[in-house]
């Protein structure tokens, strides 16, 4: 069976993101350790919800039911966010 | 209903998908299938990300203890770890394309590559599970830590233990998903087998996704 390009690489970018991610973790970036570990994480999540989980060509619907599960997230944590935040 | 996300038109000369009665055609039964398995992956990222808003919070309050607490996690075994699930993840890419072009048996094949991949992390987890116990880290057991650090460490390998544990299970349900759907796709005709695998493919892949922010937020906190 001929490999799907686009799946081999996306297997090497999420390999080359997570060497990349584990190299920055030793520099001393500071606060911005943090920053670079999520976006590459985000980078890794995109690649396997677009090209791994098909939403690249999924229907529109597909797409919606997708971006509700995080925006009810956001929401959620948004809410008990205003709580922590005004605690005395 | 646009383009199905799996390739639901047979090759030529096969019978086509045999379509349920309360769908148009095989493309939107396709959709269909994979719109119940979103909804109920929209339902795993709120039980999951509770588990990283707690995380944040936990971390805004006791940021060093996190960084000496996330030390003592094991790199190298977490770092392969993650090379080994996103490798999954590629196969069963691969064995959710075969599926999608009626390839049954290399299909089998290569759900039963991902779930020994599975299993491979498993047994990877497991073993740093144990060191973790040597280590003295497991919360209630027997943890012990830096009194400096103790109480926010805690939390940490509270959060640990709940969040790796979490995401063990779902990856044990993924290995009996891929050998079940493995099983049927060298026994039986295709059928509705490409679009069922696809689902499962789906399942497999949130898993992984879990882990691609579980690693950073475990085991990178404070390297440098």
């Amino acid at each position: 069976m001929k490999l799907p390009r686009p799946y081999v690489f996306t297997w090497l970018a999420l390999l080359t993101l997570l060497a990349m991610t584990t190299g920055s973790a030793f520099v001393p970036l500071g606060r911005f350790n943090v920053v670079v570990n999520l976006a590459i994480a985000l980078v890794k999540a995109l690649l396997v919800v677009f090209v791994f989980m098909h939403v690249r060509r999924g229907s529109p619907m597909i797409r919606v039911f997708a971006v509700a599960g995080v925006l009810w997230l956001c929401l959620l944590a948004g809410l008990s966010l205003t709580d922590l935040a005004t605690r005395g | 209903m646009s383009a199905g996300a799996i390739a639901t038109d047979a090759p030529r000369g096969e019978p086509p998908l045999p379509v349920a009665h309360q769908f148009d055609d095989a493309a939107q039964q396709a959709d269909a299938a994979s719109l119940g398995m979103w909804l109920f992956l929209a339902t795993e990222i709120l039980f999951f990300g509770v588990l990283f808003f707690a995380y944040a919070v936990a971390r805004a309050r006791f940021p060093d203890a996190f960084a000496a607490a996330s030390r003592h996690t094991n790199l190298l075994l977490g770092t392969t770890n993650t090379a080994v699930l996103l490798t999954s993840s590629f196969t069963m890419a691969l064995a959710v394309h075969a599926a999608g072009a009626r390839r049954m048996r290399a299909a089998a094949l290569l759900l039963t590559l991902t779930a020994a991949i599975g299993v491979a992390f498993a047994a990877i987890k497991l073993t740093e599970y144990a060191l973790d116990y040597r280590g003295h880290l497991v919360p209630v057991v027997n943890f012990a830590f830096d009194p400096r650090y103790a109480q926010g460490a805690l939390l940490f390998f509270w959060l640990y233990f709940v969040t790796t544990g979490a995401h063990l299970v779902h990856l044990s349900i993924g290995v009996a998903i891929a050998l079940t759907f493995a099983w049927r796709c060298a026994r039986r005709a295709p059928g509705r087998l490409p679009e069922q695998v696809e689902t499962a493919g789906l399942y497999w892949h949130f898993v992984d996704l879990v882990w691609i922010f579980l690693y950073p937020c475990l085991y990178l906190v404070a390297r440098t």
